[in-house]
């Protein structure tokens, strides 16, 4: 064939392509191929169904409504029919199912090789070396657990009492404090605050908006009495160091150094004595006494909040019908027992103890688990304390070391002595759902099922006004390599030849079921939660002038710079690390790249010689963060203020490289009297780069 | 589209700033709700996605006579929405009932018009591709589809949980088109604890917001601009209402309202 | 070279090609495009399981509605689960060897079958349909005809199966990946760009929105 001869059969075939389908036919499907970005997810298509059950990461156990699409969760939405928290939602309990498929999630059991990596290693070989470990540290076991709520506590604790050793113990909170204060006025049980039935609400240091005890049911609470466009039917103040989140849902805003907390309570003891409040009780005359220095103006120079406002509030208190004093610390532990006997104190003489919407007096739950110390003896031990003693040596440090959802090397402060303390222990484990910094000092990692993988429960969480429990339930298999820890916990007791009592985690929700009164079944089929409200004689507190009096010589660190922490629940907890979601709402006054924001007012920014955007550090004795400044008139004068929450070394990308750790900060110091480790306040100095 | 729509449906939002504190849970469920991708890096506001953003107020004051309050701006869902006149493409538009304005991001050729449009940045481009590392991409909802790179994107008031909330109503023999309150709500609304967030039908006297957007203490953001927004914001603070526009010293808030 | 080109070339196009290699070239062209490349584009598939209706319709009396019909919350079941099929096929009760494969690759495994059925008419991420919105207590307050035929309903967009006794092939375009079923926007059009569909009964408008999300 010739060029012309060619010309004419490409001509031809131009003409019978284009008189055929699949050029238009091909163009016409180009509509599709908009639509299929490989490199984009694709979204499932399957049913919907909604189950209620509870956040096991929210520390007080939030109500939640998972979403499932062909079984997988993808959603945590609020559950209005939780009688608790009656349709709040966190901004944590909101990530569960996202932080089940984290990156940061833990796949498989990993164990320390010997030239320092974590390998991934079987079941099998976990099992053995878990009963290994234990059978042979027998009277040298220290347990540390991070879910105060859970009943799977009692499991840990029949394991380490079985060892021969008592040293079990929850990562410090601020029910700690409480239950010692609660103890010196002469309360029987757990402390308790009646936040629902309250008509004024005085939060004293205690965050109850964004993270103090159960915070979504103090924000239901919240929204129910201040319903949109009426008039509220409940005051709230709140007296802290910062405009936090807390501070922005208050009526009145009282800026309070951190740590001075009692001295603020006594100011308003004073006040209301004054004004003829008595409630007399044993030791009234005393507290009298010790009250009589507190006066606005000296409250005003020790704490900072301006005599005239405290004398404001003090008064919209007392006119109140039903109103409650809070006390808490800022960081939501490492406060002391002082604060809050002041503040029980106050509430004695409001004539608010064992009434509606006031302090109540709850009972300790009833171990189910054989062998099992109860939960009072647990909560009077102290984890710092024995942390120290380890670190200087006079305790011998465990031979085994085991860790339940905890993160002490994250959350504590650094003179708490856990670095030492996980240098001398003999074998570090580490049971949890992410790969936290303690995990990674860890010798053997144990994946541990989520909450919406294991059976599990939250009892009575720190802060409610009555008895509550709560089940979770598995909705989903294990993801990953992961297995729920309450069986892995019974399976080793029955190897290790400890009694505990029962065979699995849902026979042990039942005999605690049993033991309260509840449901299990009901509970487990339509996520019923069990409520019983406060009641029941009680002996009278006493104002126990003598403990306050001692407490009161505790040496508070609020120079040069007051350290003010600011917590934000939906930024995680030491346990989750910062969830996926979170870093969007991580606002450019909590973080700057990969800087931690110091937020300061003008007047002290001026007096440093700083100015927004400068780069400084913080600095208390040896430690040093970086930080940016950003002035936020809602501070305190002489005070910084910096974002817990941050500056993690594990977990994912979500959390690393963003800013510093304010614990690193932190120190601790003993309160007389109780004895307490605290470390609610902290002076820092901010030096110009 | 330039001509205005008189809806009989128009869904709209009241949210009350005395009730916010700003603890980002409406954040969190809207990117959940609305499958937006995690940022690792989310700290450039200015490159970070979000359909929903909480702002936080200072009434300028310094110390101690400083207050703080928190904004969540969503889509303002305007009754004339500026957004739409300017789009080339038509990938933005309001014309169903309801008040809505869509956005199809299949359809934008990612001009950004829409964005140096909009007086309350509440569009927002993808500047990267979404990622959801390692087994995130489970947690996507079947409700909306993802986005690619180089589209914009923006609050639609959960739409699919209206159109499922007619689909509900529908089976239940009841007119789809004549909800009670409650049956529709985003998702931001559901998820915040305080009860900040009321949303239904604004000319629908049976619904909450009906009553709460003739509040003396309503109004809207940049209401001057007459874009006639269809969220409200509602403070006792005058201060606070004060930010809502540019007003002068010697204007009054509230001089220029329409409910 | 010149000489030869000018006597010789003209000469031979005539005899050897004409129009002939148009033709040609016309003729495979048209064999190409209307033939060989739309059967290259297309991937044919076979479903899971060779789901027979005609059996299940006609000789066990079963009703569309048993496994296709609109859940409480308006989403439709297209196409059912394996648990719901072993409401009837826990064990083998019939003696086809499909249903024998079935019971044990699928209902005696868990496997999901209603993930691995080919859908005739999918549809991408971006599209919303409600079948309960198009259904026929809706259509039917103007349409009658759908009152007494329902299915006719069904078949404006679907394949009428009940006839069917093997399911048809599922050919797949390899470049958009889509079935050859799957509905463009303009099909869509036909109702909801139609003026007469404006009308507060049905409220069906052609907004963005109302099909994509």
């Amino acid at each position: 064939m010739n060029r012309r001869g060619f010309l004419k059969f490409a001509a031809g075939g131009t003409v019978g392509l284009v008189a055929s389908p699949i050029i238009w036919n091909t163009l016409y499907d180009a509509v599709y191929w908009t639509q299929n970005w490989g490199w984009i997810p694709r979204i499932p298509r399957g049913d919907s169904t909604y189950i209620p059950t509870i956040s096991k990461l929210c520390p007080s156990g939030t109500g939640i409504r998972v979403r499932l699409v062909d079984g997988q969760p993808v959603r945590a939405l609020s559950d209005p029919g939780n009688p608790l928290s009656r349709g709040a939602l966190t901004a944590l309990a909101a990530v569960e199912t996202q932080l089940m498929v984290s990156p940061a999630r833990l796949k498989d059991p990993l164990r320390r090789t010997p030239d320092g990596a974590l390998v991934a290693i079987s079941w099998e070989e976990a099992e053995t070396l878990l009963k290994e470990k234990l059978a042979e540290a027998k009277g040298s076991t220290a347990c540390i657990s991070g879910d105060p709520t859970s009943t799977i506590n009692e499991l840990l604790s029949s394991l380490v009492e079985s060892r021969g050793s008592a040293d079990f113990y929850f990562m410090p909170d601020d029910e700690q404090a409480a239950l010692t204060a609660w103890d010196a006025m002469g309360g029987l049980g757990r402390l308790g605050y009646d936040v629902d039935n309250s008509d004024f609400i005085l939060a004293i240091g205690a965050n109850m908006l964004e993270s103090w005890g159960t915070v979504a049911r103090n924000r239901k609470s919240f929204s129910a009495k201040r319903p949109a466009g009426q008039d509220a039917r409940m005051k709230f103040a709140y007296a802290g160091p910062v405009q936090n989140n807390t501070a922005a849902g208050a009526d009145w805003w009282l800026p309070c150094r951190d740590g001075m907390e009692m001295e603020l309570a006594l100011g308003i003891a004073h006040l209301l004595i004054k004004t003829g409040h008595a409630v007399p009780s044993a030791g009234f005359d005393d507290f009298k006494a010790i009250v009589a220095e507190y006066t606005p103006e000296k409250v005003a120079e020790l704490t900072g909040v301006d005599a005239a406002r405290l004398t404001e509030v003090t008064r919209a208190l007392a006119q109140a019908e039903k109103p409650l004093v809070l006390v808490g610390s800022s960081l939501g532990a490492g406060g002391g027992a002082g604060a809050v006997m002041a503040g029980i104190a106050v509430n004695m003489l409001l004539g608010r103890v064992g009434k509606e919407g006031g302090l109540v007096n709850l009972p300790f739950p009833s171990p189910v688990v054989a062998g099992a110390s109860d939960y009072r003896a647990v909560r009077k031990r102290n984890l710092v304390a024995w942390s120290q003693s380890v670190a200087s040596g006079e305790i011998k440090a465990p031979r085994v070391l085991l860790l339940y959802e905890a993160n002490p090397l994250y959350a504590l402060p650094f003179n708490s002595g856990m670095e030492e303390v996980f240098a001398k222990s003999g074998f570090k484990i580490a049971m949890a759902s992410f790969l936290s910094e303690s995990c990674a000092k860890c010798d053997l990692v144990l994946p541990a099922a989520m909450g919406l993988e294991r059976f599990d429960d939250c009892y009575t969480p720190y802060g409610s006004g009555e008895v509550s429990w709560c089940i979770s339930h598995p909705l989903v298999k294990p993801f990953y390599n992961s297995r729920p820890m309450g069986e892995v916990l019974i399976a080793l007791a029955k190897e290790l030849d400890v009694e505990v009592g029962v065979k699995d985690m849902p026979e042990l929700l039942y005999k605690k079921a049993y033991s309260l009164g509840a449901d299990f079944r009901k509970m487990v089929e339509t996520g019923a939660v069990f409520q019983k409200k406060a009641g029941g004689a009680f002996s009278v507190p006493v104002y126990n002038a003598e403990a306050i009096k001692v407490a009161l010589t505790l040496k508070k660190e609020t120079t040069p710079l007051n350290l003010v922490p600011v917590v934000v629940l939906g930024m995680g907890t030491a346990q989750t690390g910062i969830p996926p979601f979170a870093t969007k709402i991580i606002m450019e006054y909590q973080l700057a790249g990969h800087y931690s924001v110091a937020q300061m007012n003008a007047a002290t920014a001026d007096r440093l010689g700083v100015r927004k955007g400068s780069r400084v550090t913080v600095r208390r004795g040896e430690v040093k963060i970086p930080a940016l400044v950003d002035i936020f008139e809602g501070v305190l004068p002489d005070a910084v203020a910096l974002s817990a929450g941050l500056g993690h070394t594990a977990f994912d990308q979500f959390s690393r490289n963003k800013g510093s750790n304010i614990m690193t900060l932190t120190s601790i110091t003993r309160e007389p009297g109780t004895g307490l480790p605290v470390w609610s306040s902290a002076g820092v100095s901010v030096d110009k780069v | 589209m330039s001509e205005v729509i008189d809806f009989k449906i128009r869904w709209g939002m009241v949210i009350d700033l005395d009730k916010c504190t700003g603890c980002g849970a409406c954040m969190v469920a809207c990117q959940a709700e609305n499958n937006l991708a995690p940022q690792v890096d989310a700290s450039n506001k200015l490159r970070a996605l979000n359909w929903l953003t909480v702002y936080r107020l200072s009434n300028g004051k310094p110390f101690p006579e400083h207050e703080v309050a928190y904004l969540p701006r969503p889509c303002m869902q305007c009754g004339k929405p500026s957004c739409v006149s300017v789009c080339p493409v038509v990938a933005t538009d309001k014309r169903e009932e309801g008040g809505i304005v869509s956005q199809i991001p299949p359809r934008c050729i990612g001009c950004r018009y829409c964005m140096a449009s909009c007086p309350y940045h509440a569009r927002y481009f993808n500047w990267y591709d979404p990622k959801w590392p390692g087994d995130l991409d489970r947690t996507l909802t079947p409700d909306v589809s993802t986005r690619p790179r180089g589209v914009v994107e923006k609050c639609s008031f959960c739409h699919h949980r209206w159109m499922h909330a007619k689909d509900a109503a529908i089976l239940k023999g009841e007119d789809p088109m004549d909800l009670p309150d409650g049956a529709y709500v985003t998702a931001c609304a559901e998820a915040c604890p305080n009860g900040a967030i009321t949303f239904g039908d604004l000319n629908n006297p049976k619904h909450k917001v009906h009553e709460l957007k003739q509040s003396p203490h309503a109004f809207r953001l940049l209401e001057r601009l007459g874009t006639d927004p269809q969220v409200y914001y509602m403070s006792k603070r005058e201060w606070i209402r004060r930010q809502g526009d540019n007003y002068l010293e010697h204007e009054a808030t509230g001089d220029n309202k329409k409910v | 070279m010149e000489e030869r080109n000018h006597t010789s070339a003209p000469e031979t196009a005539k005899k050897c090609c004409g129009w002939g290699a148009f033709l040609v070239g016309l003729v495979v062209a048209l064999i190409l495009g209307w033939a060989v490349l739309p059967a290259l584009m297309q991937k044919e598939l076979k479903q899971p399981v060779a789901f027979n209706h005609v059996l299940h319709v006609d000789e066990q009396g079963m009703d569309c509605r048993q496994c296709h019909f609109t859940g409480p919350d308006g989403r439709f079941s297209g196409v059912p689960t394996t648990a719901s099929c072993a409401e009837c096929h826990s064990e083998v009760i019939g003696n086809t060897p499909e249903e024998i494969r079935f019971v044990q690759d699928y209902v005696q495994t868990g496997r999901e079958i209603r993930s691995e059925w080919l859908i005739y008419l999918k549809q991408p991420d971006n599209v919303f349909f409600s079948h309960a919105a198009h259904s026929v207590g809706r259509c039917a307050t103007c349409h009658t005809e759908y009152e007494e035929a329902p299915g006719t309903l069904c078949a404006v967009c679907h394949m009428d199966m009940s006839k069917v006794s093997t399911p048809p092939v599922y050919s797949e375009n390899r470049l958009s990946g889509y079935p050859k079923g799957t509905m463009l926007m303009w099909d869509c059009e036909r109702c909801h760009a139609n003026p007469n569909h404006l009308s507060p009964a049905t409220n069906a408008n052609n907004a963005c929105f109302v099909c994509h999300k």
